[in-house]
């Protein structure tokens, strides 16, 4: 357990302190920012290990969030709901991965940029089965108080971000990050020593794609009325890529404190800026390019545990 | 007959759908830059027409040669202060880069024109052609025969003039290009002005069918992208094989399996292409 | 190597700290305690924009009104009117964070509903647990209130009572109207009231020939049309927002269609849809909840519909629409329910409104067991020479149907 991983483990023990300090609604700020880091961290298997920009994150949140709601609305109590919902997930993105993988860069990105689009159409036109325009309603899992409520989902999301980040852990020190790394720096070199790396680059999409499919389904139980076009939200796709760049690409550590960052800017920046709040997030992803394009994590020089290597 | 309808009016969606992507295509193949601006310089160069109609009576053909210098100065400079500096950075940066643009520049917009759909009609209204039961809207027409005539002249400055061939040039072989004496990150800078004076045109010719909202800036950036993939990047044929394949794509999948539908096949389109022939339809062979 | 990595762990939990606590400290604002507040989310920003801006017209009206008179009282005290307003930025995650924000941080007493049915639904579960009642002023739809909540309600009666009448016109006016093509919109109210016109097409022996949803950011819809065109209805009915009902006109226009009926809903029943389209809005019919037509003596601070018309024409220099008439109604509601109840408390106040049955500016308020008003009729009207004319209920017909859309 190198000393980066403790430092993972021990911010994300104090996150778990939270409904200590606050009521309902740090809870609710809790929740989101948990489920931030969840996808900061899914996407740095893929985008940070592998060197894949994947632009999918947002296609698999709306999968594992109506693919919970349904099982919802046919009984299926809510931890096998989203059991469910993380193993679709997994096998769907592995499936989609050994067609997708196979191309690089821009066309990768745009690949999987499209797969967020028609899954939006697809799950926007199966009107009985997903209400389509119309949303999708999702029973109230318990008719308990406020803050019991608030509190439930946030240690369930809690607990998701913890799991995410023990695999990914494992993921970082075992032969397959190890691969991932190869794959990352040169991809027909791995090849060419017998690395298997459609299968390596499947996976990682796989992992990348269940715990956000697992947040969706949470998320879905959590808000009880879901719409394509709130679950399939592009900016789902792009703000794990912001945070993961504010923190440093690459760095588990990193990426899960540039979603929190990130989180706290954007709560700031929406109180304040009501009208402009998306243009002063555009300034904010633009400084943050020029000036740190390595995250904060490289604020400080020596550190470099886990060089951020380029994409 | 539908059919042949349903044919026309998709060769002449296809060439507006061609004027869109374009620009896009250009800086995509020439700087290998994905602007993510560029559904916005679209909308804003619908503004300018619309402004221009509006409040100084300046007729929508006018408005064309106002706004290429325009845009093409401002994408200039916009590439020149600000893009090259993550020029040769990878994919996300400058992908994540242009993103952010794009929400400064779509903000902006919304605060200052406001959500609301605005439309250029123009008055007379210019009515529709009627040939043996096909109709074709007059409008569209002249703004088809206008995106063709802007191709057609993008087509002509790259081929002819040195600016243009040096472009080429450096889209073909960067490296080659600079060994042949060619300032490269000028020639950057000009190829994404050009991109952008062809979005702002291309704006201006929308205005006339579409209506126009800073909401609708993501529509036509959806729309150049699949062109450019279905078509080949960086190619004017490229661009006109992928707006026609595109708008029939859609046509016939609208009347066959209904409009909802139509958007999904588009993108299944997409990836399908992507997959196994990613280079698109005309592929990477330089502006021919 | 040590201190380097306090730094980091400083620097780290000092970040996370931050944001928590800028998000977990409330902003307390000055609580002045002859104030009623009244949050009203509204999606400022994205798509729905210019929605919110109509919903902020009426709330405005009214709370100006209502300051003008004094404020609201309560035994015998007058308490002022504020209206909070916060961004959900026309998604609907962030209307049902920012109704919760509302409650918990920003303390107000009652609640506007968010705008639109989807919205509306999300966010009454946030309202219904914390017993804040709520009145929306844009669910129409009745799967809004189909989760048994004590604390919503809602001005719009069900979709299907804007369908009926006009069906029924139709098949009075126009027997020869036996076939329908209707087209909606992807989205909540469009599709709902799309399915509500199948169901009444049906039930009146009028054949569908063809229906179909047209996604959210359609630019082109010349495919669509060629095909119902050749399909040949002598009934179009087209749902949507006024942007797509304009484009879809004119591509209709475009292509030389004509039928003896067009009907498009909800654009025509806003000003901005009868400028931009034309002449091509010449005939077409829709129905609406509220026209600024009807003459109703109401027992709110508007009164009459008239000097309701006349009070909005003064301030913002057009006629009101039925969303902005809908929203200040839901603030002349609470108005009088809270003065009923003669208290701030929730629960009366939930109870006076629950029990309401009062005749206002927007017309006769009674809500049914669901929280849903069903008391409202629905006008159904027509654009004749650029002008909405009322066909229906006959108290306030103004015209005649006219048959035939070029």
């Amino acid at each position: 357990m190198t000393r980066v991983n403790l430092a993972l483990l021990i911010l994300i023990a104090c996150v778990a302190s939270l409904p200590l300090f606050g009521g309902a609604y740090a809870l609710r700020v809790g929740t989101i920012a948990c489920m931030y880091a969840i996808f900061a961290l899914s996407w740095n298997i893929v985008g940070g290990f592998a060197g894949y920009p994947s632009f999918a994150t947002a296609a698999f949140f709306g999968f594992g969030a109506y693919a919970t709601g349904i099982l919802l609305n046919k009984g299926v109590p809510l931890s096998v709901a989203v059991i469910g919902s993380l193993v679709m997930c997994f096998l769907l993105a592995a499936a989609l991965g050994t067609v997708l993988l196979r191309l690089r860069g821009h066309y990768f990105a745009i690949a999987s940029l499209s797969l967020v689009e028609v899954f939006r159409e697809l799950v926007n036109n199966a009107t009985d089965l997903t209400g389509g325009g119309m949303g999708l309603n999702i029973p109230l899992a318990s008719g308990s108080g406020i803050l019991a409520d608030a509190t439930f989902f946030f240690y369930a999301m809690w607990a998701l971000l913890l799991i995410t980040a023990v695999v990914v852990m494992i993921v970082s020190a075992s032969k397959l990050g190890f691969g991932l790394n190869c794959i990352r720096q040169n991809e027909t070199a791995s090849n060419m020593v017998g690395l298997n790396s459609t299968l390596y680059k499947s996976v990682a999409f796989g992992l990348s794609a269940c715990f956000v499919g697992a947040a969706g389904g949470i998320y879905a139980a959590w808000v009880h009325y879901i719409d394509p076009s709130d679950v399939f939200d592009i900016l789902y796709s792009v703000k794990p890529i912001v945070m993961a760049l504010m923190g440093g690409l690459g760095s588990p550590l990193g990426v899960v404190c540039g979603a929190f960052v990130y989180l706290g800017l954007e709560e700031v920046v929406w109180r304040n800026y009501i009208q402009i709040h998306s243009g002063v997030l555009g300034v904010l992803i633009i400084m943050l390019l020029l000036f740190l394009p390595h995250g904060l994590i490289s604020l400080r020089s020596g550190m470099f545990w886990r060089k951020a290597k380029h994409v | 007959m539908l059919a042949v309808q349903v044919l026309i009016n998709a060769l002449v969606l296809g060439c507006l759908y061609a004027c869109i992507a374009i620009g896009f295509s250009l800086v995509w193949g020439v700087l290998n830059v994905i602007n993510l601006i560029h559904g916005s310089f679209i909308v804003l160069g619908a503004y300018l027409a619309w402004g221009a109609y509006q409040w100084l009576g300046i007729s929508p053909w006018y408005a064309l040669v106002i706004a290429a210098p325009l845009f093409f100065a401002f994408g200039y400079l916009l590439q020149r202060l600000l893009l090259n500096r993550v020029i040769s950075a990878p994919v996300l940066v400058t992908l994540t880069l242009t993103f952010g643009l794009d929400l400064i520049l779509n903000n902006a917009m919304i605060y200052y024109f406001k959500a609301d759909y605005r439309k250029l009609t123009l008055s007379p209204p210019t009515g529709s052609i009627s040939l043996f039961d096909v109709v074709v809207p007059v409008d569209r027409l002249i703004a088809t025969a206008s995106a063709l005539a802007l191709t057609g002249l993008l087509y002509l400055l790259l081929r002819r003039s040195k600016v243009g061939r040096a472009i080429v040039a450096v889209r073909l072989d960067r490296d080659a290009a600079v060994l042949m004496g060619v300032d490269v990150k000028s020639i950057y800078a000009i190829a994404f002005g050009l991109g952008a004076a062809l979005a702002g045109c291309a704006g201006v010719l929308m205005a006339l069918i579409f209506p126009i909202s800073p909401l609708t800036s993501s529509a036509y950036l959806g729309k150049a992208f699949v062109v450019c993939v279905l078509g080949g990047l960086g190619s004017v044929s490229g661009a006109l094989a992928g707006g026609l394949l595109l708008a029939l794509v859609e046509g016939i999948g609208s009347t066959l399996i209904g409009p909802a539908h139509a958007t999904t096949l588009s993108f299944v389109l997409l990836i399908i292409f992507l997959v196994v022939r990613p280079q698109g339809l005309l592929g990477r062979k330089g502006f021919e | 190597m040590v201190q380097s990595r306090l730094a980091r762990y400083a620097r780290i939990s000092g970040s996370l700290l931050l944001a928590v606590a800028g998000l977990a400290v409330s902003a307390s604002l000055a609580s002045a305690e002859d104030v009623i507040r009244f949050g009203a989310p509204l999606p400022i920003t994205g798509p729905l924009a210019p929605e919110a801006v109509k919903q902020q017209q009426g709330y405005d009206l009214w709370a100006e009104q209502a300051n003008k008179a004094g404020g609201i009282t309560i035994g015998g005290k007058k308490y002022k009117v504020e209206i909070v307003y916060a961004d959900y930025q026309s998604n609907t995650p962030r209307a049902v964070q920012t109704t919760e924000q509302m409650i918990t941080q920003d303390n107000v007493n009652f609640l506007f509903g968010a705008f639109g049915s989807g919205a509306a639904k999300a966010a009454s579960t946030i309202s219904e647990k914390y017993k804040v009642p709520t009145l929306a002023a844009t669910a129409s739809s009745s799967q809004v209130y189909d989760q048994g909540y004590k604390y919503l309600f809602g001005t719009f009666t069900p979709n299907d009572t804007l369908t009926t009448p006009l069906t029924q016109i139709i098949k009075a006016k126009a027997p020869e109207v036996k076939k329908v093509a209707i087209l909606a919109r992807n989205d909540l109210f469009p599709l709902a009231i799309a399915q509500e016109m199948e169901k009444s097409a049906k039930a009146n022996g009028i054949e569908v020939t063809y229906f179909e949803k047209y996604a959210i950011n359609t630019l082109d819809h010349s495919a669509t049309l060629s095909q119902i065109k050749s399909l040949a209805p002598q009934w179009i009915f087209v749902t949507g927002y006024t942007n797509d009902l304009l484009l879809i006109r004119k591509q209709m226009v475009d292509q030389q269609m004509r039928a003896s009926v067009v009907t498009m809903i909800a654009g025509p029943a806003y000003q901005e849809f009868i400028e931009a389209a034309g002449q091509s809005a010449e005939n077409i019919s829709s129905a609406s909840w509220w026209h600024p037509a009807e003459q109703y003596a109401g027992k709110d601070i508007f009164g009459q519909t008239s000097n309701f018309v006349k009070l909005f024409r003064a301030k913002y220099n057009s006629d009101p629409d039925y969303g902005q008439a809908s929203a200040a109604l839901c603030g002349a509601l609470f108005q009088l329910a809270i003065e009923k109840a003669g208290s701030l408390d929730r629960e009366k106040v939930r109870d006076e409104l629950a029990k309401m049955d009062v005749v206002t500016f927007f017309g006769p308020v009674k809500f049914g067991a669901n929280g849903q008003i069903n008391s409202l009729e629905p006008p159904v009207f027509q654009i004749q020479n650029a002008k909405p004319v009322v066909l229906f209920p006959d108290a306030i017909k103004q015209g005649e149907f006219k048959l035939g859309v070029n």
